[in-house]
């Protein structure tokens, strides 16, 4: 079996490669440009996923793995870097899950991208953005997660910059890949503390080694090591101080938003840290764990005042994803993961739902200028609203199962370590709850209910073609509860829950076993007034955008003229992409002008001045050469007197 | 034989050429096509019958294809007898070497096409520099090496000085010059080495055979007691003018200044060739011959060796960031990209040494690569500003999609060949001590490098077509059979990488084991 499942993992790497290969070279000449074989491809390593999945599923063995390993580099050395794929209950479902939003992604861009010059492109890309994230999910080793992180940037790149005629698309790609290249710093030093510790990459082999305490450095080099490679995380998953990109990544088509920047390619951070969970050390979870609920709670309050449709998606993607890195900072480890999951589904059939409305508002994106959308795109609104539902956190949804076992996680740790000042990651938690509510509240009123305020556009409006509205109701089905677990009011009894078990560190002093079950303990005991309170916080969120948005009882303007500099610092964004213009960018490029004067006007200068010297003194010395025989003999002469009479001095 | 036809064969073909008539254009460019796919296949052959187990360096008999004729053998009294002799061999350090320049010189055969001036002096100068080169990869007497590196810099003064861009003269003489003295520095350095050494130590000085021979010197018994280079600190004086001689060739900052300009003015053919294989020189002078020959004095200076490497990758991404003149900006990337070498072969570690061997072979491709890109909008905008396009990918998508691959190939892309080659370096220079720090500074090139690659790229390629330009053509297919070639060997190292570092494994190890070894040897010589 083991042989099997490897080879068709590796088959459903290999689908898209190939899909982006043939779209790149010949998908202009193949009839309608290739989008039947570009998404048949996909559909094809969906069905193989799906069977991995259900082989897993049917096996539901905690410890079941397949792995697959192969020497790619030998220096001739006791050691040697060797690459491989492992499969085990994670990898297959995050498989299955990310093949099944790509394919829907194909299928719908089907119909959304149709008018494109570049379609053929179009669907090449998607298919070297999934490759790439594939291997993320299959590497066993870091190196090649390392390899595949930063070729998921290259993808990334391409994409957000798909129409790059438009400046601000191309000033985004260029953001997106230097901002996530920093985080890759980091996590290429965290590679090599590791690698120059035990020289291997793979992970399991990394791990053994620090059970067995191979690891020579103090324990604070491990937390720095673990913080380094988080960096990574940061990165990709969009993290306080690394979030700038993400939102900016909204320029590339609204497909590729929903594949990369809500379902997938964020998601990778969380991926790795999970993969990566067992060495981080305490005090580095703690780290992340405050990182995650800040940047949880930050976006949320960016999402609030946004008016881009699909830009306070992209705040909520952050503050989800916040969500899932304070999930494991706090030991959450299969809540994080389960989050992972159902936030894929719903904030994907979120994203292609807003680019439904977008598209049926010919590309209007701003929600002020929609209103009562509902009668105009029934599916798309019932489908927007079972997301929203979910994202909101509202039982019955799959996002309260998971949002909830998070914030209780919270709870958990935070008594674990003696509350105090603790409890403040997990109430950054539920304030971003409130905050998440409302958001979306706010949204779903201004762009499905009311009246139209832009008539003429609204006019315009028909529901979207069956391509576009069956993702929809795909991933809206998949947002439910009952996929995920029969008690609609936790996870814990799920199947998800049960096949991903918790984790403990290995790192060596810390004395796990008993722990993990006293955090879990202490997790259970929070459970029921987690949910109470997230039910409840969910439920004020929606009511606040209802009394304001459809009742009007508030003035908005008056709101934000009286509330002004809160008003303003979520409406840009807490000011972080100024402040990094004026200190990253302009620093850089004061930098980059200093060198060249530097090297113009004082290296260069000192080169040429000692060449004109030489020349000069050349000059001086020329003037021996007169060419007349008669002085030569003099000089010679003069020179041998002089010669005799020092010989005769000394 | 064969190194010898490998070497001669251009050359010959280069005196043929002398008796044909100028107007015969064909003749000259496929006489070239000719020399560079006969150089091709003689090194395929090298390659196939590569023996991969064989070591070399510092072994007489680990070297293959080896060509040993007595050449002048004079008796100079009591200095001993003058013994230079034409040998020629190679190893796992060189052979990767010739692959490369056989590969970018036949790259730059073709991209001399597009030469319209004085056709027959170009092509007869190229030819005689292809053998200079590759001459110099394959000897292994050190009056021969000095030859053939001394020959490489006629041509190269001719080829930049005549059909260079407008300040072709000051770019020629200031290369001419500042790598005029680098080599004084290395002959001094010879000269001493040649006192110093005898194949037969302890042999009356009259009988004693002083030999030019590169193995002679590596090995310490050979050293005469009590000569110059006996001493130590004689040696570290002697290490750091023969490593200033190769510093100019890499270039090392702050001798790197000859460069942009050399590049600047230099036709596209002859800025891949100076990129692609020249640049190579001072960093193969490190490894044949400093390292093997003086390996206390490596370990003594490691340190600032890898410094002078950091200096480089930062202070050259930086430079090349503060350009607005594309070629200048890639000639600045190539500085920045030599500085791994440095580092890598500083960090006296397996990976580090590969890791510099590889960048060596790998800016070769990658670096040709980019100049041929550059050359191809210069022929078509007839500038290179990088702010005076805008929007091109619209006009010409297949050339920016190439461009996009050299320049992500140039900052380090995981799949392509500069990453494998970077990785390796940061590996090494982790793992050590010495070299732990700089190798943590090192890593922020990565991010500068990105910075502007991707911000030339939007500049040029995206946003609205300035109308200016919505008559350029798209690449030919010339041009495009250049790229693909070198994008090809490109993806393959970096996917394989196997397939370059077997041919080095042996060499590099036992390169790496005579440096440490012979380091702790040497203490207490004086």
């Amino acid at each position: 079996m083991q042989e099997t499942i490897i080879q068709l993992a590796l088959a459903v790497l290999i689908l898209p490669l190939v899909s982006y290969l043939v779209q790149i070279f010949a998908g202009k000449r193949l009839p309608r440009q290739g989008d039947w074989l570009a998404t048949g491809f996909l559909g094809a390593a969906f069905l193989i996923a799906l069977y991995i999945a259900i082989h897993f599923l049917s096996a539901f063995d905690q410890t079941l793995s397949y792995n697959l390993n192969f020497q790619w580099l030998n220096l001739g050395k006791e050691w040697s870097i060797q690459l491989g794929v492992k499969v085990d209950n994670l990898a297959a479902i995050t498989l299955a899950m990310v093949t099944l939003i790509s394919f829907l992604v194909h299928l719908y861009s089907i119909a959304y991208m149709h008018d494109d010059s570049r379609y053929a492109t179009y669907f090449g890309y998607l298919g070297l953005f999934t490759f790439s994230m594939l291997g993320i999910v299959l590497s066993d080793n870091l190196f090649s997660m390392y390899m595949f992180w930063e070729l998921v940037g290259l993808s990334s790149y391409l994409l957000i910059g798909f129409w790059f005629q438009k400046k601000e698309a191309a000033a985004a790609s260029t953001k997106a890949f230097v901002v996530n290249r920093i985080g890759d710093i980091g996590m290429w030093l965290g590679i090599l503390i590791l690698w120059s510790q035990f020289y291997t990459v793979n992970l399991d082999e990394i791990i053994a080694g620090i059970q067995n305490g191979q690891f020579t450095l103090s324990n604070t080099w491990l937390t720095i090591g673990g913080i380094l490679l988080f960096m990574g995380a940061v990165g990709k998953s969009a993290q306080f101080p690394l979030h700038v990109w993400l939102p900016d990544a909204m320029e590339g088509p609204t497909p590729v938003s929903a594949l990369i920047h809500a379902a997938t390619m964020v998601a990778a951070g969380v991926y790795f840290v999970a993969r990566i969970f067992v060495i981080l050390s305490p005090d580095a979870l703690t780290v992340i764990a405050v990182i995650g609920g800040f940047t949880a709670f930050m976006a949320a309050t960016m999402a609030l005042t946004q008016n881009d449709i699909k830009r306070i998606l992209a705040y909520s993607t952050v503050s989800q994803l916040g969500y899932m890195i304070m999930g494991l900072g706090v030991g959450a480890y299969s809540a994080a993961m389960f989050h992972l999951l159902t936030h894929a589904f719903f904030k994907a059939c979120l994203f292609l739902g807003s680019g439904a409305v977008i598209y049926a508002m010919h590309h209007e994106q701003d929600i002020r200028e929609m209103g009562g959308l509902r009668k105009k795109l029934p599916i798309t609104f019932i489908t927007y609203a079972v997301a929203t539902a979910a994202l909101a956190g509202l039982p019955l949804f799959s996002g309260f199962l998971s949002k909830d076992a998070i914030i209780a996680g919270g709870w958990g740790w935070a008594s674990f370590h003696g509350g105090g000042w603790y409890n403040v990651v997990p109430a950054l938690g539920l304030t971003a709850a409130l905050l998440t509510a409302f958001y979306m509240g706010r949204q779903v009123f201004l762009v499905f209910f009311g009246e139209p305020r832009n008539k003429e556009k609204y006019d315009h409006a028909h529901e979207v073609p069956a391509v576009m509205w069956i993702p929809l109701v795909v991933l809206s089905v998949l947002s439910l509860f009952p996929l995920f677990s029969l008690n609609p009011l936790s996870g814990d009894a799920g199947w998800f829950m049960n096949l991903i078990p918790s984790l403990q560190t290995v790192v060596p002093g810390i004395d796990g076993a008993g722990k993990l079950t006293e955090l879990t303990e202490l997790t259970h005991h929070a459970h029921w007034s987690t949910v109470i309170s997230s039910v409840l916080m969910a439920l004020v969120g929606l009511a606040i955008a209802f009394f304001i948005y459809m009742k009007n009882a508030v003035d908005t303007d008056k709101l934000a003229q009286s509330l002004r500099p809160l008003y303003l610092m979520s409406f840009n964004k807490w000011y972080f992409d100024e402040i990094y213009e004026v200190t990253v960018v302009r620093g850089n490029i004061v930098l980059a002008k200093v060198s060249a004067f530097f090297d113009t006007f004082v290296i260069d200068f000192l080169v040429n001045t000692t060449g004109f010297l030489v020349g000069f003194f050349g000059l001086l010395v020329r003037k021996f050469q007169t060419g007349k025989v008669q002085s030569y003999i003099a000089f010679a002469l003069i020179g041998v007197l002089v010669f005799f009479v020092l010989k005769g001095v000394f | 034989m064969i190194l010898s036809g490998l070497i001669f064969i251009p050359m010959i073909i280069a005196l043929l050429m002398i008796v044909v008539p100028k107007e015969k254009t064909a003749v000259f460019r496929w006489g070239a096509i000719l020399a560079s796919v006969i150089q091709l296949a003689l090194v395929a052959i090298l390659v196939q019958n590569y023996d991969l187990t064989k070591a070399g360096i510092n072994e007489a008999a680990g070297y293959q294809f080896v060509e040993n004729y007595s050449w002048i053998k004079v008796s100079a009294g009591s200095y001993g007898i003058l013994d230079i002799s034409y040998t020629l061999g190679i190893d796992g350090l060189s052979l990767p070497m010739l692959i490369l320049t056989a590969f970018v010189g036949l790259i730059g055969v073709i991209s001399s096409f597009s030469i319209e001036k004085y056709i027959k002096g170009y092509f007869i100068s190229y030819l005689i520099l292809l053998s200079a080169m590759t001459g110099v990869f394959a000897a292994l007497d050190f009056f021969l090496f000095y030859l053939f590196w001394e020959m490489m810099l006629i041509p190269m003064y001719f080829l930049i000085g005549i059909w260079g861009g407008p300040r072709r003269e000051y770019a020629a003489i200031k290369f001419f010059l500042y790598t005029f003295i680098g080599s004084l520095l290395m002959l001094l350095v010879i000269i001493g080495l040649y006192f110093s050494y005898v194949t037969n130590p302890g042999a009356a000085p009259e009988d004693m055979i002083h030999s030019f021979n590169m193995i002679t010197m590596m090995n310490q018994g050979n050293l005469v007691a009590g000569s110059l280079l006996s001493v130590e600190h004689w040696r570290h004086v002697a290490f750091i003018l023969m490593f200033l001689g190769f510093a100019v060739k890499i270039p090392m900052f702050p001798f790197h200044t000859w460069l942009p300009d050399a590049h600047v003015e230099a036709p596209t053919p002859i800025s891949v060739i100076l990129a692609g294989v020249l640049l190579k020189m001072g960093t193969y002078g490190l490894v044949r011959v400093l390292w093997p020959i003086f390996p206390e004095s490596v370990l003594y200076f490691a340190w600032l060796i890898a410094l002078f490497g950091v200096i480089n990758i930062l202070y050259g991404a930086l430079t090349a960031m503060g350009q607005t003149d594309l070629k200048k900006l890639i000639a600045y990337s190539s500085i920045s990209h030599m500085g791994f070498v440095l580092l890598g072969l500083a960090s006296l570690t397996t990976e580090g040494t590969m890791g510099a061997m590889v960048q060596m072979f790998s800016h070769g491709i990658i670096s040709a690569m980019l100049f041929l890109v550059v050359g191809v909008i210069y022929d078509r905008a007839h500038h290179r500003d990088i702010d005076g396009f805008g929007g091109l990918a619209k006009q010409m998508p297949v050339y920016a999609g190439i461009t996009l691959f050299a320049f992500f190939a140039s900052l380090g892309l995981p799949g392509l060949s500069g990453f494998v080659a970077e990785a390796l370096v940061f590996m090494g220079g982790f793992s050590q001590p010495v070299t732990q720090n700089l190798t943590i500074i090192a890593t922020l090139g990565m991010l500068i490098t990105a910075i502007y690659y991707l911000w030339t790229y939007q500049k040029v390629f995206t946003g609205e077509l300035n109308p200016k330009y919505t008559g350029l053509t798209e690449i030919n297919s010339r041009e495009l059979t250049m790229m693909t070639a070198l994008g090809v060997s490109i993806l393959l190292v970096g996917i394989y990488p196997s397939s370059l570092t077997d041919l080095m494994t042996v060499s590099v190890n036992h390169l790496n084991d005579l440096v440490k070894s012979a380091g702790t040897v040497m203490v207490g010589l004086n």
